[in-house]
């Protein structure tokens, strides 16, 4: 395969025709550089080779895979997902090919035609045990930079366990930790009252970034049958419906703690991705979108560079966290109510 | 299997006209899907990524049709919300199209062709019918609705499918009265189709087993990606497990997929 240079410009080495500084879109992470900071999401990106035909995959930042579990899952019946207002609600339950087949089926691929897009695995699991074997089988292998780990699937028995527990999270990382060097990102569950709490004791187990948020829990009745839409009744909520909620949550979460985190939840912009940067995160995910438009992580793309250009910013890292707060009321001027 | 990378574009709306009650014919400009498209596949029909109003999600249709000039047909029936609007799209608009998608019907050779259609499941064979027909087979379209002033316009159905449907309807208003299931004729040994609601999918292919004739269905799920990705538009495997209807189909043999309620 022939190397490309990342989407447009931002790669470093290009410049522009009006000979304009290169603005930087790059960012250095984990050890390696990412030429994007725009992934594509688990569970809205299959293991990568679903859209090769449609996203040239090898030039935005990377993509996180499909679940993957020890065993296969069948996963939930039908319907599986449904429209919602501004968003979509899903209960996939994780159907995934399995460990083996990942291992023999889905990653020989990601080694052979994807260069320069990192890759994580997203790992699921009903146990430590479960989460731990699948790191440790993986970790010999290549074709992917890390792992993301799942503690927030909604759709699932106790699928959120892991995600809502502080010892069980804190437990499942250190154990994690022992069984590789490569990046472990925790992906947070938006479902607990303060995320800062989760963000800061994944940091203490060990972990080396975030992933702020999965989708949040959620219901759709059909009211003429009086009955459920969702095969599984119930299933996580996602798209542009969830973007100030997800801005918000990666915000508390960088401000509990220094993990470097990727942003999450109802981007389909520039604009959006710049929202979670300023918030904190490092690297932004497309999910939903991708559904609507194939071409959206490379629209986001595209909107960075012009933005750095309109804004006369060097690099995307300059805006990492770069949130300006307005200075606090007076004491008698609350906002609440 | 379609083996070329599906095309996507945003398509200019030619026309949009009402042709039965809640039902539109809806004709979109896209050479290169129409060029690529067989009768059972499908396209994604979507607003873009500005727009967050129903239809959010791109939708599912089968190819209803397709002429030389590069125009793609597609009926819709308003259902809902975004199916409502899509009603209502009109020449100087356009629409964000992805396809052609999915598994087409496999029409062997020779045989007499029967299309059961219920509803919308008239879409895939209009195009079907009239391709096989210049190709010189003989092809019986059975088409049911539930009610006469649901039927699509007789005349423009005759001039896309190059010949009338035998039409039945519930009500009696149109056609004859009845289910569409009793215009099959058995004993002639077709190629048996069908496409429609799923409570009519099941008893055609109860019918078909019983029988032990060949069936081929195209199935309707909700669908995320409509290429295989999401594992949101599954249907159930006689085998156990699940199909995707996107990439697995939309068009199985019944005797691939599980049929008890």
């Amino acid at each position: 395969m022939v190397p490309v240079s990342a989407v447009g410009a931002g790669g470093g080495s290009a410049r522009s025709r009006s000979d304009a500084p290169a603005r930087c879109l790059a960012q250095t992470l984990f050890g390696v550089e990412f030429q994007s900071p725009v992934l594509l999401a688990s569970g809205t990106c299959g293991y990568g080779r679903e859209y090769d035909d449609l996203i040239p995959l090898d030039r935005i930042g990377g993509l996180v895979t499909k679940a993957v579990s020890v065993e296969p899952r069948a996963g939930n019946p039908p319907h599986r997902i449904a429209e919602t207002p501004a968003g979509m609600i899903n209960a996939i339950g994780l159907h995934n090919v399995g460990l083996d087949r990942f291992i023999s089926e889905k990653l020989p691929w990601l080694r052979d035609n994807l260069e320069r897009a990192r890759v994580f695995v997203n790992v699921v699991g009903r146990t430590v045990e479960d989460y731990a074997e699948v790191v440790s089988r993986l970790d010999g292998e290549e074709g992917f930079l890390g792992y993301e780990i799942n503690v927030s699937c909604p759709n699932v028995k106790g699928g959120t366990m892991f995600g809502t527990d502080e010892a069980a999270l804190a437990e499942l990382v250190g154990r994690l930790r022992t069984c590789t060097e490569r990046p472990i990102i925790v992906k947070l569950t938006p479902n607990v009252p303060d995320i800062g709490v989760f963000a800061r004791l994944c940091e203490e187990a060990g972990a080396d970034g975030l992933s702020a948020i999965n989708t949040f829990p959620g219901m759709l009745i059909d009211v003429d049958r009086r009955r459920p839409v969702i095969g599984n009744v119930s299933g996580g909520v996602s798209g542009p419906a969830i973007l100030p909620m997800g801005v918000y949550l990666t915000w508390r979460a960088s401000r509990a703690s220094s993990l470097p985190i990727m942003g999450i939840g109802g981007i389909r912009s520039a604009r959006d991705a710049l929202q979670y940067i300023l918030a904190g995160a490092s690297l932004v995910q497309i999910g939903t979108a991708l559904f609507v438009d194939p071409s959206c992580a490379e629209g986001v793309h595209h909107g960075l560079e012009g933005y750095l250009e309109r804004h006369a910013i060097a690099s995307v890292a300059e805006l990492v966290g770069a949130l300006e707060l307005p200075a606090p009321p007076p004491p008698d001027d609350g906002a609440s109510g | 299997m379609t083996t070329a990378p599906p095309i996507r574009h945003r398509a200019p709306v030619v026309s949009n006209r009402r042709v039965a009650a809640d039902t539109w014919w809806l004709e979109l400009d896209s050479p290169g899907i129409a060029a690529a498209s067989r009768a059972g596949q499908f396209v994604m029909i979507g607003y873009g990524i500005e727009n967050t109003a129903p239809p959010f999600l791109p939708r599912p249709f089968s190819v209803g049709w397709r002429a030389a000039d590069g125009r793609v047909g597609i009926l819709l029936r308003a259902f809902g919300e975004g199916t409502t609007r899509m009603a209502r799209l009109r020449p100087g608009e356009d629409v964000l199209l992805l396809g052609p998608l999915g598994r087409p019907f496999e029409l062997g050779r020779d045989r007499p062709i029967v299309c059961v259609a219920g509803g919308v499941g008239l879409a895939p064979f209009l195009f079907l019918a009239d391709e096989a027909r210049t190709a010189g087979r003989e092809v019986r379209l059975l088409y049911g609705e539930r009610t006469g002033d649901r039927v699509f316009d007789p005349e423009l159905l005759a001039s896309l499918a190059g010949g009338p449907a035998e039409v039945w309807t519930e009500d009696g208003a149109v056609g004859r009265r009845g289910l569409v299931l009793e215009g099959i004729d058995w004993s002639a040994d077709p190629v048996l189709l069908g496409c429609g609601p799923s409570l009519m999918l099941r008893a055609l292919a109860e019918s078909a087993a019983e029988r032990g004739v060949a069936l081929q269905v195209s199935v309707e799920e909700h669908m995320g990606c409509g290429v295989g990705t999401c594992q949101g538009c599954v249907v159930p495997r006689a085998d156990g497990g699940w199909a995707r209807a996107c990439t697995d189909g939309p068009v199985f043999e019944a005797s691939e997929l599980a049929w008890s309620p």
